[in-house]
């Protein structure tokens, strides 16, 4: 209740604000501290209503629907905490959140910035209004309560103890499927507990839970760090914007790129995490599976890289009297940058993508899917109308002096193949929007040959640069790089065996840029280290695409069946299983197996369990890292000794009724339930019921009789081995009124009859810790350049 | 200065030209009318329901696992997936297989499970639906 007070409040003081910037803009002198007021305000009860979601949270207050459905008491305070974004509510509150916070900082800012202020900070607070609104009660609101809609709760979430109340037992239902009860919790319910007494947190004494695959590191940062990036990528929005609105075009640029470089940092950063996840956890075996969601953040991320290239050649280009080269492009690409990340948002929450990617939400219904709309709508229109309004005085002011190797011109080029792969990713992504979709070979294919173009381009851009400043012919500049890129490409080639042509002409491309960026970085390093951004992130991408042609070339994958205390050489390795551990209370295995041979041996131990959440088996990987390869372990499946196999076909067996299996015919006949049985078992003693089949394989007839045993009431199911019918039954339920679930099985397929077997799929990712080191160089750089760049801002 | 314009504007084209005959090359459909699919042989995305009565059949020897797909009007599709069972498929609503029909059964290369669960709860999405 208070928390949604706190959010129409903050939502009032967001309208005041972006109002007295108006004003302020519209030349009004006395409105500008009303707006800051405003602002901060705004800023204060957004604070204290994501403290009061977190409070509820960590105090599990299941009377909030957003606590009961993603949140649970089991869990630890880190995994409490990020089921604060598990939902679409509270990751849309986090958006909300850093936006507001990063807003103080861009007030600052811009306040010791000439005008810049009321402009920037008025279209800035219009991103936090719309998401102010989207968590207001009547859309993705965080703080509704249980009972604002009806909703029918599983009595294994309710308090037994009151479950008896006589005034309870009008709201039981009893689902037929399932035989669960379900306690319909309405306001009338809560009134009558209310009038008895009894706090709603004392009735409801569980949630739903976290959802298995979040319950882990990177899910902890991942999503944080990627609002924050969604936050700050508003930031460029504001300031190209603002400089349509003055008509004033000099120093936007030098003023916008440290928020452009450092949101960049981020963005980069959170999707590389989220890769790792996708590695590490998911269990895909790669970093980057083309999934929708994943792309949805990548595109505006490369259109906000292609706006920092376009944007330095403003800035170099800049004179007293015009702003410099790529004006237009360059506002566009800043408007874009945020348009874009609307419309990963609105791909990934709209429900569009439901049955295209693993992780996009279920739709929200209706109204948010509008709001969605409207929110990228009123953005898009804006950057749209503002572009054509000062069309022609933008036309004026561009200036155009062509040579065909200038610096600028190759920086041009960069950005145009950046933009075309955000292109192409784009129109991928966007198509189950027309309940379609394409193979990732559309990805690979077209991305190939722009990376290779890309890696060149930047090797010879730098190659001019220098030749620029010291006049000497390209080729003495370039003779260095040239022939140490060739060294390189070689030693790759040969070495690592890389045969197709496409792949080499990647590998000569990526160890020109390596070559080529080190060289400058090298020289940079002795004079100007402040510098260095660039080239660190550019060696980043080197690195990078030289990490893809190992682990997409070279990528070893094997499926084994690994017996327990049998080592076996898997790709190379010596490895053996050695057996199972459980943690978590028991409710998770861990399967130890021992890789490589007695002098240098490591232990890795992926992990299966059943998840409550979704009552379905859980796989996570296991990852042995070395600086040259991964060596990647993936459970499958595990047998027990002498119980049922996972292998087979699951049955169910009417009385009477025939059941085929690989030609065997199999016939439930009768049950063998004598009375001794019966009467043992209604005294609670052992007991044992036997199922009598006939089996009829190859011209032969046999009746054999499946037996249960039962002793305080456990259930002991006895497997049938036939063994010249090659057959296993394995019983594993059974039903008085005439039915039996079975499980048939082959002998020699079985091999887990007797032993304990764990299936593996294990595979070696050479240089795979390439990817990782490249992404993080490239945040690196974007971090040194944003230091740079926000000294130059002031000047 | 009108060649760069004429230079840039083959370049787009000739692009575009690429990225959309890639797109219908590589591009798949979703189907959730199985009857369609019967007398197809394209690779297409068929959504539906897993067949719980008729239960699945895993042969960890060769790798497959098959099972019975079932579309909104009731048809039925014997899908044969060469690969691991996935994580949540006991409790999934609804299941897409990526594949091709052949010889009277659905051969699928890939396979996405949704469960209700997932993200949001079976409430809401029974609210929507």
């Amino acid at each position: 209740m208070i928390g949604n007070i706190m959010i129409t409040l903050a939502t009032a003081a967001s309208v005041f604000s972006v109002a007295m910037y108006y004003l302020t803009y519209k030349g009004n002198q006395n409105t500008l501290k009303w707006a800051r007021i405003g602002y901060h305000v705004m800023t204060a009860l957004v604070v204290v209503a994501s403290a009061l979601l977190l409070h509820a949270i960590l105090n599990h207050q299941f009377e909030y629907k957003y606590v009961f459905n993603y949140s649970g008491s089991g869990l630890p305070t880190g995994l409490l905490m990020s089921t604060f974004y598990a939902g679409q509510e509270g990751s849309f509150m986090l958006w909300l959140l850093f936006t507001a916070i990063i807003g103080l900082v861009l007030q600052d800012y811009t306040s010791k910035r000439g005008d810049l202020e009321y402009r920037v900070m008025m279209i800035f607070t219009i991103s936090a209004a719309f998401l102010l609104i989207m968590v207001n009660p009547a859309l993705k609101n965080p703080f509704s309560t249980i009972w604002s809609d009806p909703t029918f709760i599983s009595t294994k979430y309710l308090n037994t103890s009151l479950l008896s109340l006589p005034f309870l037992q009008q709201f039981f239902f009893q689902d037929p499927g399932s035989n669960e009860s379900f306690v319909k919790v309405g306001s009338e319910l809560v009134g009558l507990l209310k009038a008895n007494g009894i706090a709603i947190s004392d009735f409801i004494i569980q949630g739903k839970g976290l959802n298995p695959l979040l319950q882990n590191f990177w899910m902890q940062i991942h999503p944080p760090i990627l609002f924050v990036g969604f936050a700050m990528s508003a930031v460029p929005f504001a300031f190209a914007f603002s400089a349509l609105l003055k008509n004033d075009y000099q120093d936007w640029v030098k003023q916008a790129l440290p928020w452009l470089t450092s949101s960049m940092a981020v963005l980069g950063f959170a999707i590389m995490l989220g890769g790792y996840w996708a590695y590490g956890v998911l269990g895909w075996g790669g970093y980057w599976g083309w999934d929708p969601v994943e792309n949805a953040s990548l595109v505006p991320w490369i259109i906000g890289v292609a706006g920092v290239h376009t944007m330095l050649v403003q800035k170099k280009t800049k004179t007293e009297k015009h702003p410099g080269r790529f004006l237009k492009i360059n506002l566009i690409l800043s408007i874009l940058t945020y348009v874009l990340v609307l419309y990963s948002t609105f791909l990934t929450r709209s429900g569009i993508l439901g049955d295209a990617s693993v992780h996009s939400f279920v739709a929200p219904g209706a109204i948010v899917f509008l709001f969605l709309l409207l929110f990228i709508g009123t953005f898009t229109l804006m950057g749209i109308i503002g572009i054509i309004y000062r069309w022609k005085s933008l036309e004026d002011m561009t200036v155009s002096n062509e040579n065909v190797m200038s610096r600028e011109l190759a920086l041009f080029t960069g950005a145009v193949t950046l933009i075309a792969s955000a292109l192409i990713i784009l129109a991928g992504t966007s198509a189950p929007i027309f309940s379609t979709t394409v193979e990732i070979k559309f990805y690979n294919e077209l991305n190939l040959p722009i990376a290779i173009i890309m890696g060149l381009l930047n090797g010879f851009s730098l190659i001019l640069k220098w030749k620029l400043n010291d006049g000497k012919n390209i080729f003495d500049n370039a003779k260095l790089s040239l022939v140490a890129t060739f060294i390189l490409t070689l030693l790759i080639v040969f070495v690592g065996g890389v045969h197709e042509l496409m792949q080499i002409l990647f590998t000569i491309s990526a160890s020109f840029t390596l070559v080529a960026n080190a060289e400058v970085l090298y020289r940079v390093m002795k004079r100007d280290r402040i510098k260095a951004g660039a080239y660190v992130a550019h060696i980043g991408i080197a690195l990078f695409m030289l990490g893809i042609v190992a682990t997409s070339g070279f990528t070893n994958e094997k499926r084994v069946d690994l017996i327990k205390g049998e080592p076996q050489t898997v790709l190379g390795q010596e490895i053996m299983f050695r057996g199972i551990r459980t943690f978590d209370q028991g409710r998770k295995y861990r399967f130890d197996i021992t890789v490589g041979d007695q002098e240098d041996q490591s232990v890795v131990s992926p992990v299966m369990f059943v998840a409550e959440f979704n009552n379905s088996l859980m796989r996570e990987p296991d990852i042995l890292s070395k600086i040259t390869s991964d060596f990647y372990v993936s459970p499958v499946s595990y047998t027990e000794k002498g119980s049922a196999t996972s292998d087979g076909q699951k049955s169910t067996l009417k009385l009477n009724e025939s059941t085929d299996f690989e030609g065997k015919k199999i016939l439930f006949k009768k049950f063998n339930f004598p009375k001794e049985a019966m009467a043992a078992m209604m005294a609670g003693e052992e007991f044992q019921i036997g199922a009598l089949l006939q089996i009829a394989y190859n011209g032969n007839i046999k009746d054999v009789e499946a037996i249960m045993k039962s002793s305080g009431g456990e259930r002991e199911f006895i497997p049938l081995v036939l063994e010249d019918a090659n057959l296993k039954i394995d019983v594993t339920s059974l039903d008085a009124s005439g039915s039996l679930q079975v499980v048939f099985s082959n002998l020699a397929s079985g091999n887990g009859v007797s032993k304990e077997v764990l299936t593996v799929e294990a595979s070696t990712k050479p240089f795979i810790g390439l990817v990782w080191l490249g992404t993080i160089l490239v945040t690196f750089g974007f971090i040194i350049s944003t230091v740079r760049r926000t000294k130059e801002s002031n000047q | 200065m009108k060649n760069k314009y004429i230079f840039g504007g083959f370049i787009i084209v000739v692009f575009l030209g690429i990225m959309g005959y890639l797109f219908t090359q590589t591009n798949i459909k979703y189907e959730n009318d199985f009857s369609k699919i019967v007398n197809n042989e394209a690779t297409v995305k068929a959504t539906g329901a897993w067949v719980k009565e008729k239960n699945y059949f895993v042969d960890n020897e060769k790798h497959l696992f098959s099972f019975y797909m079932v579309d909104d009007s009731g048809v039925e599709l014997k899908v044969v997936y060469k690969g691991t069972i996935p994580n949540n498929f006991e409790s999934s609503t609804s299941v897409v297989v990526t594949g091709k029909f052949k010889n009277g059964i659905f051969q699928a290369n890939e396979i996405l499970t949704k469960c209700p669960s997932k993200y949001e709860s079976q409430f809401e999405e029974n609210k929507n639906s």
